[in-house]
């Protein structure tokens, strides 16, 4: 994958790539697992370097969930922050989430907010504070409230400090619990609520070392939860248990059980699918897509990803899971029986196989197709970079678009022939047209269809480099489900999506190593996690060589 | 800080165009200094489209002041004697390494530096102008500057071609690697404007809340300072990032105060996806945030780069982006002429509000110089030259506008470095700028 992936970008998909290494061929050597991987004799020499997070602001997801988690507070206040950037395809990137005066200012008057809601809960009134001697209760309270914000215990001179609000209250002639809810909004500005903070050791070193247990419950909660850890887990942490294999399966199970694991659709899932981005798709008014059609397709997607979090599916079986979730509403849309109901039903697909997996869902043939006609380029894009990571450089200058149909007789296929004779187009086009091609059956907002909206019937059969040829949906995404990068890609979205890092090519062996473990325990979304959450780059933390200052 | 009362008026505001009646206060009028009469303070606004200008239809054949309106400047015309038009000049940093344009001449649009083409932790670009303006002139008001912007960003895949989210999001960069995010909703810009006033508030009170403010700040410092010590070099990055915050942070508080500022009624805006009202919105609030000298300086994106924008309510089915490779097919040209229409009327319509908003004997416009201009020319061969540039206003009486001035092969980082001098910056280098542009005083 890592290599695939390097030579594209250098050659900018040069066709003249082997092409076993680019889609298995009908000679591939050894047809059910793929082609020999080079990377399986480079990584077993090649040492690990686990990489290094940068310091990590929290993202407006993680501050929502957090505040929930902690103050059972659902306002959602970062709706009100700017949005975060992104980075490798996911908001939890830690270099590119920055910190900033705006920023600052929303948590200032978020946490205020939030301080005054739980107060007047009662949330967070454990002990009855004393007028004339406040500070036992005080001291109690907010050693304990600082622990959970802050993802570990504090020390006494910490706890010391919070306390002393409640003296500066008094000398302003106000009450106690002015004095700790100043405390407490002071744990929710500093740094150490905002940003999951992983220490270096003292000594200066490039050497790797070891994350603390109470950094690797934050790094597990994040992942699964996007929030902070639970009171099971910071135990777990605490107690220096958290390393155990068993323990960390369990927990690891246990989290994904949680319906806090639902971060794992919005955040990973969401932008890794390009869900997100169907709240923003605006087709063409005579597609007849509405509000109702957007939230169905939203959810449908939701809904089978959720059923691969705790379910027994391979995770290679998104592409054709024989199942889905529609209402009414979508079952119509999608030429299914109706199923009687608004709401989200899970139905069997064994007689249309055509909208069995990913390829078969409104909302990814929605987000990757123009408003006004379908695009084999973009969903082409999208298998090569979110199923095979061998996403191709952009097109050159002057290169754009496909301009509206002049002769529409001709059928898109046709069209797009000039991607392929122009020698700076084809290198790229003849990996990711044929792609898309394969989905054009599906309109605009994956309605099925046999003729092009100008009649020209559909020519869903495409060709890749090195002569493999399909016909359809069906066949296509036989083709990729077989690539053997596909694991490794899947692996490098969900490696960069847990580390909050880009997965680069210094990470290919690690991404290999995942890969293989995960699918020789079965090939399970938790056996990709638990690969993940084993290994080197998720449990420790490269130094760096201007390292820290005593 | 002032909570109470901020939570009643966040009440009020929620009702529907509900009408926010403020305390007008003669000695906070800007330009009426406290005692003596001075001059009205000097306002600059960037206002940046992303994807290019089909440049046809945008540069006008005469030059000097017998210009005349082209098709996509034909809004302008109740204000064409204060915009000047400046054609013939180049920002060569937004060049990228191979492809990438977008997104390297959005980092590059207000910083005139090349950015480093990298998705991770190295990103590096150079402080934008506007953040010098700031620096030098932020601290006569509340906020130093304002962001603005109408994209959220999907959130998902690249952004432009291995260069990293921040560079295609953000043209106002506080030091080169510190990209000053935006406010996209209206009514959270609205609230943070207006946030910290209380008036009913007794001195007393207001002393507290301020030292309340001042000690969880101090507070939070020290957490810092005492990570600091224990991080490597990159988050130590990340850590200087919040100290700056909290300074910030620290100074708003100081001027934390009871009486609102002086601006009259104003309406609260009410969220909306509909890009027209919310364009509109952010268009009002810079003109408030000017009027009520709670800013002298504003940046606002109206998409960020390669915007895949769908401009449906002008007739048009395909994306901005895609139009703007537009093959020389003349209905993309068209599609693109259409939308640079509009963007020009959201100018043309900043532009009408400022110069409605009376100061003394001049106008808010008289005493602003109002920028716009877009990352590329041509977006089909992402051309970084003859770019183009509408500069509305007088400045104080430093610009000299109605008129269409060409230059040729001159950076645009002369233009900045020009605008700075203008608004009392005496720098004379900035980006890839040879010095002072000529012929803007007319």
């Amino acid at each position: 994958m890592g290599l695939g992936l390097a030579v594209l970008l250098l050659a900018g998909c040069d066709a003249s790539l082997p092409w076993a290494r680019v889609l298995p061929g009908p000679e591939a050597p050894n047809p059910g697992n793929g082609p020999v991987d080079p990377l399986d004799t480079l990584c077993r020499s090649e040492s690990r370097d686990p990489g290094r997070v940068t310091l990590h602001r929290l993202n407006r997801a993680e501050y929502d969930n957090t505040v929930r988690d902690l103050l059972g507070d659902t306002s959602a206040p970062a709706r009100d922050f700017p949005p975060d950037d992104h980075g490798f395809g996911f908001d939890n990137n830690a270099d590119v989430l920055s910190m900033s005066p705006l920023l600052m200012e929303k948590y200032s008057h978020a946490a205020e907010q939030l301080v005054e809601t739980a107060w007047a809960n009662g949330t967070l009134r454990t002990c009855e504070l004393d007028a004339a001697a406040p500070e036992a209760c005080a001291r109690t309270l907010l050693r304990t409230f600082a622990r959970r914000a802050w993802r570990r215990p504090v020390s006494e001179q910490e706890v010391a400090s919070l306390v002393g609000f409640v003296a500066l209250a008094r000398q302003h002639g106000d009450a106690p619990e002015v004095g700790v809810k100043l405390a407490l909004r002071s744990v929710l500005v500093s740094p150490h609520f905002l940003f999951r903070v992983e220490l270096d050791p003292v000594s200066a070193s490039k050497a790797p070392h070891p994350i603390s247990d109470l950094e690797l419950a934050s790094r597990l909660s994040y992942f699964l939860w996007s929030s902070m850890p639970d009171e099971a887990l910071l135990a777990a942490a605490e107690g220096g248990r958290l390393r155990d294999p068993a323990v960390l399966e369990a927990q690891v199970r246990r989290m994904l059980a949680d319906p806090k694991a639902r971060a794992l659709v919005d955040n990973f899932a969401g932008q890794w699918l390009y869900t997100r981005a169907l709240d923003f798709s605006q087709p063409e008014a005579r597609y007849g897509f509405d509000e109702p059609l957007r939230q169905a397709m939203r959810e449908e997607t939701k809904l089978l990803f959720q059923e691969f979090i705790i379910g027994d599916h391979r995770l290679k079986d998104l592409l054709d899971a024989p199942f889905t979730y529609v209402n009414d509403r979508l079952a119509t849309h999608y030429g299914l029986p109706p199923v009687g109901t608004d709401a989200m039903t899970r139905v069997s697909l064994e007689g249309h196989p055509e909208r069995a997996g990913l390829f078969g869902k409104g909302a990814l043939l929605t987000v990757t197709a123009n408003a006004d006609r379908t695009s084999p380029v973009k969903r082409g894009v999208w298998v090569l970079e979110q199923l095979l990571c061998k996403g191709p450089p952009p097109p050159p200058p002057n290169a754009g678009g496909l301009a509206p149909a002049v002769d529409p007789t001709l059928n898109i296929k046709e069209r797009m022939r000039q991607h392929r004779a122009d020698p700076t187009c084809a290198g790229c086009h003849t990996l990711m047209d044929p792609l898309g091609f394969g989905l054009e059956n599906f309109d605009p907002v994956g309605r099925w269809r046999v003729k092009e909206e100008g009649g020209a019937a559909v020519d869903s059969s495409g060709e890749l480099p090195g002569g493999k040829v399909f016909n359809g949906v069906v066949e296509m995404r036989a083709v990729v489900k077989q690539d053997p990068d596909l694991s490794a890609c899947m692996t490098r979205h969900l490696l960069s999506y847990a580390l909050g890092r880009g997965a680069e090519s210094a990470d290919r062996c690690n991404v290999h190593d995942i890969s293989q473990q995960a699918e020789s325990q079965g090939g399970r979304l938790t056996d990709y996690i638990l690969a993940i959450v084993r290994s080197d780059a998720f449990q420790q933390r490269g130094g760096e060589a201007e390292g820290p200052t005593p | 800080m002032s909570r109470q009362p901020l939570v009643s008026r966040r009440t009020l505001l929620r009702g529907m165009g509900a009408l926010m009646a403020l305390p007008l206060l003669e000695g906070m009028r800007p330009g009426v200094a406290r005692g003596a009469p001075a001059p009205a303070p000097r306002r600059f606004a960037v206002f940046y489209t992303p994807c290019g200008i089909h440049m046809p239809k945008w540069t006008p054949t005469g030059v000097g002041p017998t210009w005349s309106l082209t098709p996509t400047l034909a809004s302008l015309a109740p204000v064409k004697d204060d915009v000047l038009v400046l054609s013939g000049l180049d920002n060569l940093p937004g060049k990228p390494d191979g492809d990438g344009h977008h997104a390297a001449a959005t980092s590059a649009f207000l910083s005139c530096v090349k950015a480093l083409k990298t998705q991770g932790a190295n990103i590096r670009t150079g402080i934008s102008m506007d953040q010098v303006m700031a620096n030098a002139l932020g601290k006569a008001t509340r906020f130093p500057s304002l962001e603005l912007g109408i994209d959220q960003g999907k959130g998902i895949g690249n952004c432009d071609s291995g260069y990293a989210c921040p560079y295609a999001n953000n043209i106002a960069w506080a030091g080169p690697s510190t990209p000053v995010p935006k406010e996209t909703t209206p009514r959270a810009a609205f609230e943070r404007l207006f946030a910290d006033f209380d008036p009913d508030a007794t001195q007393a009170e207001l002393a507290k809340r301020r030292a309340y403010g001042l000690s969880i700040i101090d507070a939070v410092r020290g957490d810092a300072k005492a990570l600091e010590g224990r991080l490597g070099t990159t988050d130590r990055r990340k850590l200087d990032e919040y100290f700056t915050g909290v300074r910030e942070l620290e100074l708003r508080v100081n001027a934390m105060e009871g009486a609102g500022p002086a601006c009259g009624a104003v309406a609260a805006p009410v969220d909306t996806m509909d890009v027209r009202e919310k364009t509109k919105a952010m268009m009002d609030l810079i003109v408030l945030a000017f009027q009520c000298d709670l800013t002298r300086t504003c940046t606002f994106m109206l998409g960020n780069a390669r915007s895949e924008r769908v401009y449906s309510f002008l007739g048009l089915s395909g994306e901005h982006h895609a139009y703007s490779h537009h093959q020389k097919a003349q209905a993309n040209y068209d599609a693109l002429a259409k939308i640079d229409k509009w963007e020009v009327e959201q100018y043309a319509y900043l532009l009408q509000r400022m110069k409605g908003v009376q100061e003394g004997e001049s106008t808010l416009l008289d005493n602003s110089a109002v920028y716009f201009s877009s990352e590329v020319a041509d977006g089909n061969m992402h051309e970084h030259k003859n770019l183009p540039i509408l500069l509305a206003g007088r400045a104080g009486g430093a610009l000299s506008p109605g008129r269409h001035v060409q230059y040729g092969d001159v950076p645009l980082a002369n233009l900045y470095i020009s605008l700075l001098n203008m608004f009392g910056v005496p720098v004379s280098t900035f980006g890839d700028g040879t010095g002072p542009l000529t012929g803007l005083a007319g």
